[in-house]
């Protein structure tokens, strides 16, 4: 029956994907994954030596075993970006002659099959296998991989789960990414530490290979919990097409922009009523703990600005950047209507300006919390943000006239190419070349600061002239507007 | 109202509406006939100024529709879903319309009462998103929205063709009501003669992107178009 049910599966992913997508997509994502794995399975095999430069003079073991609990909790965070969830349409299934039971099963071992979990593998079974069993024994080894394994299941499982049970609820997104942020968090400050969790297990299971059962344990629990939650849930799809009562919402604090804050209410559904635009969201959102990673404290010692500038962008910016590069696209499907609507030009381009004023503004007003590490991030976030309002929101509204893929907002969003062309690559390039460009001459010439405070004159400067943007840009729309509304139209 | 000059698109190189001089007067009842492909759909995004015409131009008002945004404020089009902002509930969408044409809450929702009929009970509070509808409500919605505006122009592409017998009719009577109290211009395009031939007062028959025949209904239309689309 399993190989039946392969075997359809099999047929529906030829003869869907291949009819109309893209080859050359399929061929580059072939490659992506070539190379992860073949990246994993090299740093697999030298992570020895490189636990030997990195970390001199301590024992490589209690180094490997505190980075175990590191890369899985990690591994949750992609999984959950990025790990699909297995479906098979089983409405023509559930008439025929077979038992729900199997349907599921057939479910859970499919999803098994992915790059995801063969990463961790290629990472952690050579060390495991050269440095592990040599100095700590077979058994040691055994029990080793043995947990690695079973995180694999019950990362993937419970990824799963919690992917699932979002789809019900947002509230579980909500809370999944808070749990996250904590942990991040925490771990960055001191207050917890994962990496001595993990060094403390896992050393001790080297000693006592049996608490591999606990992993084993938690992996078999996670498994059997997915499969309890799908048995009650088969029909989940229907459940919440057709159960949840749509309400009407009103955002009466846009009425006084009249009919920018009109457009920008429509826009707002749009981004909390769609797939893909809500994970774009949500991925901005995650990014703005990028800082933890970005703000090192050396680059402060050594007054290395121009990267802290580099992040400060990048965090303040993402917002405009991930919504900004599809910004006409998002509306592909109701664009003829937009256009033939009594809409002014201006009004709509003035409206994608607020738009991402006010995100910005609100993520600087968030992001001032890294003013902890060192308050010197608050005026370079500021000239970041002067950047990225005054400059960056430009470049997107006039790259994304030439923008002509439209997409399909209920489709996910990572690894998600449809809509992407060579607009969007030239616009992540620009975007972050030219602060760059601006910063450089000041900094090498004068400081760093003149450097900093440059680009946040300039930057303020082109929010001043907002309005004469406005202008200039929707000549540029009308002289493409057609050709938007054309590759639109096809999808 | 509307003039046309010498309009033509191209697709793949063949021209698929190729239009010579077509003159529509305010308060004519416009019904454009013709089988797929003859480029009805077509004609109408040209008038909307949706795609770009090859040569010729066509003027709303005496203004072209292409260099001008002034026809947007008196002209209200549905021609597929695509006019829909299908993630907002029908509710919004009517304040969305109500909105970009300065009409208050309270005003939408008056003029919301008068389609309580047409509506059928299974559009308002529905508790869908306008995507959740179906394809007949969904064109429900759509006009709504057009006559919401209070055109003076309005342009409907096929409105029979996904609504139920009823709603046929009452759409029918609607639009003759509309007509008859603020004189506006309609363009529908449609392959129901009965129903076409029995609002319109002018009727245009096209082919391969041409109209081949411009008659002023009269009783014996409906005939002369029967005998044009016979097998």
């Amino acid at each position: 029956m399993l190989l039946t049910l392969l075997s359809h599966q099999w047929k529906s992913f030829w003869r869907s994907r291949n009819a109309g997508k893209n080859l050359a997509v399929q061929i580059f994502m072939g490659f992506i994954s070539l190379y992860l794995l073949l990246s994993a399975l090299a740093i697999g095999f030298f992570l020895q030596k490189l636990i030997k430069e990195l970390y001199p003079g301590q024992d490589i073991s209690t180094v490997f075993c505190g980075f175990i609990l590191y890369y899985f909790s990690f591994d949750i965070l992609v999984r959950f970006l990025m790990q699909d969830l297995p479906t098979l349409s089983i409405q023509p299934y559930l008439i025929q002659n077979i038992r729900r039971s199997q349907l599921i099963r057939f479910l859970n071992v499919r999803s098994l099959f992915t790059i995801l979990n063969l990463v961790p593998i290629l990472l952690f079974v050579p060390f495991t296998l050269t440095n592990i069993a040599p100095v700590h024994g077979t058994l040691a080894a055994t029990g080793f991989i043995i947990s690695i394994l079973a995180l694999i299941v019950f990362n993937h499982f419970i990824v799963l789960f919690i992917k699932r049970k979002s789809i019900i609820s947002s509230w579980w997104y909500v809370g999944f990414f808070l749990v996250i942020a904590a942990f991040i968090t925490t771990d960055y400050f001191n207050l917890f530490s994962l990496s001595k969790l993990s060094a403390s297990v896992f050393s001790r299971m080297l000693i006592h290979s049996w608490l591999a059962i606990i992993p084993l344990l938690m992996a078999v629990l996670a498994f059997i919990n997915n499969y309890r939650f799908l048995l009650n849930n088969l029909f989940l799809e229907d459940i919440v097409a057709k159960g949840k009562k749509r309400v009407s919402s009103d955002y009466s604090f846009l009425n006084r922009f009249g009919t920018i804050g009109e457009l920008i209410g429509v826009e707002i559904r749009l981004i909390l009523r769609n797939k893909r635009p809500r994970s774009i969201v949500l991925m901005t959102v995650v990014f703005l703990f990028y800082g933890l990673i970005f703000y090192k404290q050396v680059y402060f010692e050594k007054e290395m600005f121009g990267m802290l500038l580099f992040g400060a962008i990048f965090i303040t910016g993402l917002s405009i950047s991930n919504y900004g590069q599809f910004l006409f696209a998002w509306q592909s499907s109701h664009f003829d209507g937009l256009m033939a609507g009594n809409l002014n030009i201006k009004a709509y381009i003035k409206s994608k300006f607020l738009l991402f004023t006010s995100v910005c503004t609100v993520v600087l007003l968030i992001t001032s919390f890294y003013g902890l590490i060192d308050w010197r991030i608050l005026l370079i976030q500021l000239a970041a943000y002067f950047y990225n309002v005054g400059i960056h929101t430009v470049l997107a509204i006039y790259l994304a006239t030439y923008s002509y893929k439209g997409i399909d907002i209920g489709k996910k969003a990572a690894f998600n190419f449809q809509g992407i062309g060579a607009a969007q690559w030239i616009y992540s390039l620009i975007v972050f070349l030219i602060p760059i460009l601006i910063y450089l001459p000041f900094s090498l010439l004068l400081n760093p600061w003149a450097g900093i405070v440059a680009l946040g004159i300039i930057g303020l400067v082109s929010l001043l002239l907002q309005d004469w943007w406005v202008d200039l840009l929707s000549k540029e729309f009308m002289k493409r507007k057609h050709r938007i509304l054309e590759g639109f139209r096809e999808k | 109202m509307i003039t046309v000059h010498n309009i033509g698109k191209l697709y793949t190189g063949k021209l698929v509406v190729d239009v010579q001089q077509l003159e529509i007067k305010e308060g004519e009842i416009v019904g454009l006939v013709g089988n797929n492909g003859a480029g009805k759909t077509t004609f109408f995004r040209l008038l909307l100024d949706l795609i770009k015409a090859d040569r010729g131009e066509i003027l709303s008002k005496e203004k072209n529709v292409a260099a001008s945004e002034n026809w947007k404020q008196y002209t209200a089009a549905y021609l597929d879903e695509g006019f829909l902002v299908d993630y907002l509930t029908p509710e919004e969408y009517f304040y969305f319309i109500g909105k970009l044409n300065n009409r208050s809450k309270a005003d939408v929702d008056e003029f919301l009462k008068s389609f309580e009929s047409f509506f059928d009970g299974s559009v308002l509070k529905s508790g869908k998103y306008i995507r959740e509808l179906s394809k007949g409500n969904q064109f429900k919605v759509g006009i709504a929205g057009c006559l919401l505006q209070k055109p003076e122009m309005l342009i409907l592409d096929e409105p029979f063709a996904n609504l139920d017998p009823t709603t046929q009719m009452r759409l029918l009577k609607m639009l003759r009501e509309i007509h008859a109290q603020n004189r506006i211009t309609i363009f529908i395009s449609s392959h129901d003669l009965n129903h076409v031939t029995d609002i319109s007062t002018r009727i245009l028959l096209m082919e391969k992107g041409k109209i081949i025949r411009d008659l002023h209904t009269t009783d014996d239309t409906l005939k002369e178009l029967e005998e044009y689309f016979k097998v």
